[in-house]
């Protein structure tokens, strides 16, 4: 083997880790928490600061609690803990929704895997 | 200009203008703008790729207007045109329907008889009686009893006319709910207004329903379908040029009552959930008729839908049943990426299509 055939080797081997690490790496971790009331952002929170938040809004007061990475949403006026169901959300995109009280959570990450969420 | 010295400041020059090219390609590159907001009753997401951050903005205020403007027009229990049109009917009185609520029921009523009724808008009383005509359904179901008399009088959408610019029925049990259309109709129009504002490429989410159009880039948009049993996603499509992608699901509303999980997609055959399907995708260049399809083929169920989506011209359709089987189209087959591999995938030919192997 010559040392121009060690470096096409190389340089393949080098293509193929990226465009594994581009296109098949697992979801991404979560590093934030952004909270929207109504049509406002109203906080944009790191994930790794333990804490408790009160969201007002048109049905009352939704909770969203931040612990080890992750957020949730705690407590939520809707009468079928739709928000709350949504449970911890840990990879970049999760979210939870409170349609009555107008409160979106979602966690955001190092992530651009798709667009739009179908469902 | 002689000999090296010329070529020198040729290349200089030619190397500087390209440099100039690639920083003024830097400074205006194109993003995709992401806006979120209520609307339609619904969390809406707007994504515009261009490079023109007032443009995306004027889009998403447009948007806004339109899905609040449809959303008021097309209400089937809060005062408004669609309201007013529901009782007349009630009352037996011919009635001529504003313009912006007049155009969603024709093409509704022709959907619904391409679709041998299973999808249903006619059926009003029927989600009312099941109180899916609020913004909480608690349950109970209602009694057996009232739904067998109201499916006793039959209402249909091939029971409603329009002469003269006039609506009217001799059916009196008819009432609209536009539900499983409206918001793909909105949606497809909202889109429209969109490219009307200069906008090519743009993805625009209703609450979980979209339309797509152009490409972010030198890419195609990348959509995930959201697995039904949970947050996680069933499979990746991508798309470029124009389409909608809507799903039905039973996961979407529901109330559960003494352990009985009861959803919102109602057969209007029986009165009752339809069972058998557990979602469906549709995906299709009007919205419109995507949205009515994935009803109509979640009613079917996976032993009846390729014949509706056949009469509909539907042919990417995946259909996940309560089995956990994928139910595909070849089309459909060939554009999913499954990340959580099903319990088994069908690929199933529609009838009067041969296929891409040739089919019997």
């Amino acid at each position: 083997m010559t040392r121009g055939d060690a470096l096409v080797i190389l340089l393949a081997a080098a293509l193929v880790g990226g465009a594994y690490a581009l296109l098949w790496s697992p979801a991404a971790p979560a590093t934030q928490v952004r909270i929207v009331s109504g049509e406002r952002e109203i906080a944009r929170l790191p994930l790794d600061e333990p804490r408790r938040l009160e969201v007002p809004g048109p049905a009352g007061i939704t909770v969203v609690e931040i612990r080890d990475g992750a957020a949730r949403c705690a407590a939520s006026p809707g009468s079928r803990g739709i928000c709350q169901r949504a449970g911890w959300l840990r990879q970049a995109g999760d979210m939870a929704v409170s349609l009555p009280n107008h409160v979106l959570i979602e966690v955001l990450g190092d992530t651009g895997r798709f667009d739009s969420i179908n469902y | 200009m002689t000999g090296m010295k010329g070529i020198h400041r040729g290349t200089l020059w030619i190397t500087a203008l390209v440099l100039a090219a690639l920083l003024l390609a830097g400074c205006e590159r194109p993003e995709i703008h992401r806006e979120r907001f209520f609307a339609f009753g619904t969390l809406v997401e707007l994504n515009v790729y261009t490079r023109d951050a007032d443009l995306a903005r004027e889009g998403a205020d447009a948007v806004r207007a339109d899905l609040a403007r449809m959303h008021r027009d097309w209400h089937a229990w809060k005062p408004g045109p669609l309201q007013e049109v529901n009782q007349a009917l009630a009352r037996g009185e011919a009635i001529r329907a504003d313009p912006a609520v007049l155009a969603p029921i024709l093409e509704a009523r022709a959907l619904s008889l391409r679709t041998e009724g299973l999808f249903n808008p006619a059926m009003g009383r029927l989600f009312a009686l099941w109180g899916f005509q609020s913004d909480q359904a608690a349950g109970p179901p209602p009694p057996q009893e009232a739904v067998e008399a109201l499916l006793a009088r039959d209402p249909d959408m091939a029971d409603l006319h329009m002469e003269n610019g006039r609506l009217s029925t001799e059916n009196p049990a008819v009432q609209l709910d536009l539900g499983a259309f409206a918001k793909g109709y909105g949606v497809h129009r909202a889109v429209d207004h969109l490219r009307a504002l200069g906008i090519e490429h743009a993805i625009l989410n209703a609450g979980g329903d979209l339309r797509a159009i152009g490409r972010p880039g030198d890419r195609p948009w990348r959509i995930g379908i959201r697995d039904p049993d949970g947050q996680g996603v069933l499979a990746g499509i991508e798309i470029q040029g124009d389409e909608a992608v809507f799903t039905s699901g039973d996961y979407e509303r529901y109330f559960t009552h003494e352990g009985v999980r009861y959803h919102h997609i109602l057969d209007p055959r029986t009165g009752y959930p339809a069972r058998g399907s557990r979602s469906v995708t549709v995906i299709h260049e009007d919205a419109g008729l995507a949205d009515a399809a994935s009803t109509a083929l979640f009613i079917a169920g996976p032993e009846h839908w390729p014949r509706i989506a056949a009469r509909l011209g539907v042919d990417k359709v995946l259909l996940l049943d309560a089995t956990g089987v994928a139910h595909m189209t070849p089309a459909m087959a060939q554009r999913v990426a499954f990340r959580k591999e099903p319990a088994e995938r069908r690929i199933q030919a529609l009838p009067g299509d041969p296929g891409p192997a040739g089919g019997p």
